[in-house]
């Protein structure tokens, strides 16, 4: 007879409670966020101070990154796409791959790398250091000022830097093309263009929205949390690049879902 | 103050071309799917589409020139795809250009080929059903491979057998290293030349004579432009026909007569078959013959007397006079 292993359930019973209460505080910290979003007074300039540092001061890091990506990834592709004989296709493929998903995917994680912990180990380092109470008693809106500009700024500026991240990588690519090859640029472009469609590119673009909101929200929630000094900002930071990154994974999970049952897979 | 403008320029500029680049990458992907820009619609029907779908390029004589728009089917056996095409392509499309479904490359997406005819042909107008060619499917290329396959084995085993009896002839080898042949293929040679030339010649003689003949020189030439001559022959031919026919009648009649002559002389009783038959007639005519012959030798002497008489003496010197007058007269 087979003897059910309680003790061992139980033993996870915390960590589960755990889980689900941090999953159950994230979703109301983002409803407070849509509440916040919309009442005045709008912080402006310190949106756009922080579109500034999460964005354009991401780029080099996110461009390095999308490169080197797009030329490894053709020199790669190479030997297995001669061995079928279709080399001539590797612009296509390249192309398809990175629009669709390595593109948004991998400048996503290393967003949420270099953003998450960022914002975690800023926000935490206030709490711990009480400049957000001190914000609040003098009168200023923490949550509105800290939170919603970083989380609207990390929303707006990834899809960006996926834009600029995927022609990065794909420049990157064609070098990677013509390491071993002789493809135009122009020949590049075209054949690249030719293979990708609406159905790679917005689905795409869109669920670099949801990767850029939920590292802010993550960001914000375990910094404008983090409690036990000094240590607990370095767990904030940390654990707000772990937590993003595996919400990264499960929303390009549902995003796949969604474009498959909407057909555009 | 100056710091912050400065990054929101960056900022400006960052968001920008990542803005740019997107919309590059939708107008490019538009433009290759003919959103942007004017279309008309052209359409084909098939049996069996092989797996196209909407969104596919269309292409004429290799060139981009529109997408497919949708699928439609009409009943059991015919599909009809609707194309939307490149306006530039309204003065260029023919009513009679053939449309098939091929591949892009061998493993690539489906493509509608939009090939022209040679005939002319008035230009195709909205909507107008293009003529579908039935494409040939990896299927049927495969099996005919397949055959093709066979046949090239059976030819190579063929061709195997004929390399090994050529490798074993020795007397092939032979001839291929007799160091004599390649002069007398030479000679050969020389001589095929010359034959080639007098045999040019005589078809250029040929052709002169042709050419006389054409403009009527010559016997030949005259028999085959000259209507008189013509005309003369064939009255010729007809005389002689009649003479021929007169000839046939007379020789009818001539062999009645040798029949007659013939049966009158053998079982007759007339004159001839006396005369060929009857032996104590033959000896009485010879008889009568002989007494005649003695009567004419007797009148000559007669006559010669009577010359020689005084009486005709005259007569007969005048006549003589007159004889060699007579035969000066014709010298």
């Amino acid at each position: 007879m087979y003897k059910l292993p309680y003790k061992m359930i139980a033993s996870y019973l915390p960590s589960l409670n755990i889980f689900l209460k941090e999953a159950g505080e994230i979703a109301r910290f983002t409803g407070r966020f849509f509440t916040q979003w919309f009442k005045p007074r709008y912080e402006i300039a310190e949106l756009l101070r922080q579109c500034f540092v999460i964005g354009y001061r991401s780029l080099p890091l996110v461009g390095l990154t999308a490169f080197i990506l797009g030329l490894v990834l053709t020199i790669q592709l190479r030997p297995s796409m001669e061995d079928y004989g279709v080399a001539s296709q590797l612009p296509a493929i390249v192309g398809i791959a990175i629009i669709r998903e390595i593109g948004p995917v991998i400048v996503a994680l290393i967003f949420a790398g270099k953003i998450g912990s960022s914002i975690g180990a800023e926000l935490g380092s206030m709490k711990v250091t009480e400049q957000i109470d001190a914000m609040e008693v003098s009168g200023t809106n923490p949550f509105k000022y800290l939170v919603v500009t970083r989380v609207l700024a990390a929303t707006l500026m990834l899809p960006v830097l996926v834009l600029l991240g995927d022609a990065v990588s794909l420049y990157g690519s064609w070098l990677g093309v013509n390491i071993r090859g002789n493809t135009s640029f122009y020949l590049f472009w075209t054949q690249v263009f030719n293979s990708i469609t609406f159905s790679d590119v917005l689905p795409a673009f869109i669920k670099s929205y949801f990767f850029g909101f939920a590292v802010g929200v993550v960001g914000c929630y375990k910094g404008f949390n983090s409690n036990k000094g000094t240590e607990g900002v370095g767990r904030s930071a940390n654990s707000a690049v772990v937590v993003s990154s595996v919400m990264i994974f499960l929303i390009d999970l549902l995003a796949v879902q969604v474009t498959d049952v909407l057909g555009l897979n | 103050m100056e710091n912050r403008t400065v990054n929101n320029i960056k900022l400006g500029a960052f968001v920008l071309g990542g803005l740019l680049f997107l919309v590059v990458l939708l107008y490019m992907i538009g433009a290759n799917r003919s959103l942007f820009g004017a279309t008309y619609l052209l359409k084909a029907r098939f049996e069996n589409v092989q797996g196209l779908v909407a969104g596919n390029n269309v292409r004429f004589s290799g060139i981009q020139a529109g997408t497919v728009k949708n699928i439609t089917i009409l009943n059991d056996t015919v599909i009809e795809i609707s194309m939307l095409i490149d306006k530039k392509m309204l003065m260029i499309i023919r009513n009679n250009a053939l449309v098939s479904i091929g591949t892009d490359g061998l493993v690539g997406n489906k493509v509608v080929n939009i090939v022209p005819s040679k005939v002319s042909a008035p230009l195709a107008k909205e909507a107008e059903i293009l003529q579908a060619k039935r494409a040939v499917s990896p299927d049927e290329m495969l099996q005919t491979l397949y055959t093709t396959n066979n046949d090239i084995a059976v030819i190579a085993a063929n061709l195997k057998t004929t390399v090994q009896r050529i490798n074993s002839s020795s007397a092939l080898w032979a001839l291929l290293s007799d160091p004599s042949i390649p002069k007398d293929l030479k000679i050969s040679v020389a001589h095929i030349r010359d034959a080639t030339g007098k045999a040019g010649n005589i078809v250029d003689n040929l052709d002169l004579m042709v050419e006389d003949v054409k403009v009527g020189k010559g016997l030949l030439g005259k028999l085959m432009r000259d209507e008189s001559l013509a005309k003369n022959l064939e009255a010729a031919v007809v005389k002689i026909n009649r003479v021929v026919e007169q000839a046939d009648s007379l020789a009818g009649e001539f062999s009645g007569l040798v029949t007659d002559i013939r049966l009158d002389a053998t079982k007759g009783k007339g004159t001839l078959h006396t005369l060929l038959r009857d032996s104590l007639m033959a000896a009485s005519l010879t008889n009568s013959l002989e007494n005649i012959q003695q009567g004419t030798d007797g009148f000559n002497q007669n006559m010669e007397a009577i010359k020689h008489s005084f009486l005709l003496r005259g007569y007969y010197k005048k006549l003589k006079k007159q004889q060699q007058k007579n035969e000066k007269k014709q010298e």
